[in-house]
């Protein structure tokens, strides 16, 4: 009794192993996540700090402006 | 950039930088739009444009060029990666495009 609760316990590490491993590899593969958003989806909202340290919050501009995120990859770089 | 307000529209940079230093390169390229600091990357997931860099061997996970156009009601309206997100003039057609109201 003792030693199948043992044996299974080691069956299901060894799955989570190998699911985590697999987990892993998929990462690795991926090296660009492209953008699962399209045109005629919500934006996310989001807050996020600005170069002067205020606060920016998307859904302020809602019902008043056009909103383009640039995103860009590092400060003082042609990225 | 000044078609681009013209077109009611407001224009963010978002990056992982700190905001110091959006500070410092927006002094140094004169730009005159907000840069926003997306230290914790929540953004660029949000977004889902999380981009590996290899620098020197290591991984670095920083955001993908892209850029997104949002109408005034929060819809996207166009989205463009790598290299056409450089030029802006698209994104200025877009907003050019869109309803005034």
């Amino acid at each position: 009794m003792r030693s199948a609760h043992l044996k299974s316990m080691i069956v299901a590490a060894a799955l989570v192993g190998s699911v985590a491993a697999g987990a892993i590899r998929a990462q690795q593969d991926v090296k660009v996540s492209h953008t699962s958003l399209k045109p005629g989806d919500m934006a996310p909202d989001f807050t996020l700090l600005d170069n002067q340290w205020k606060q920016i919050h998307l859904a302020d501009y809602r019902g008043k402006k056009n909103v383009v995120l640039a995103f860009y990859v590092l400060a003082f770089t042609e990225g | 950039m000044a078609k681009l307000e013209a077109s009611d529209a407001v224009v963010f940079g978002i990056s992982i930088d700190s905001p110091a230093a959006n500070n410092a390169f927006a002094q140094k390229i004169g730009v005159t739009f907000p840069l926003l600091s997306d230290m914790n990357r929540k953004v660029l997931k949000q977004y889902g444009i999380l981009k590996m860099y290899n620098v020197q061997k290591e991984e670095y996970d920083w955001a993908q060029r892209t850029t997104f156009v949002i109408d005034k009601q929060g819809v996207i309206q166009s989205v463009e990666e790598e290299a056409s997100a450089i030029n802006p003039n698209n994104a200025v057609a877009v907003c050019t495009k869109l309803p005034k109201k």
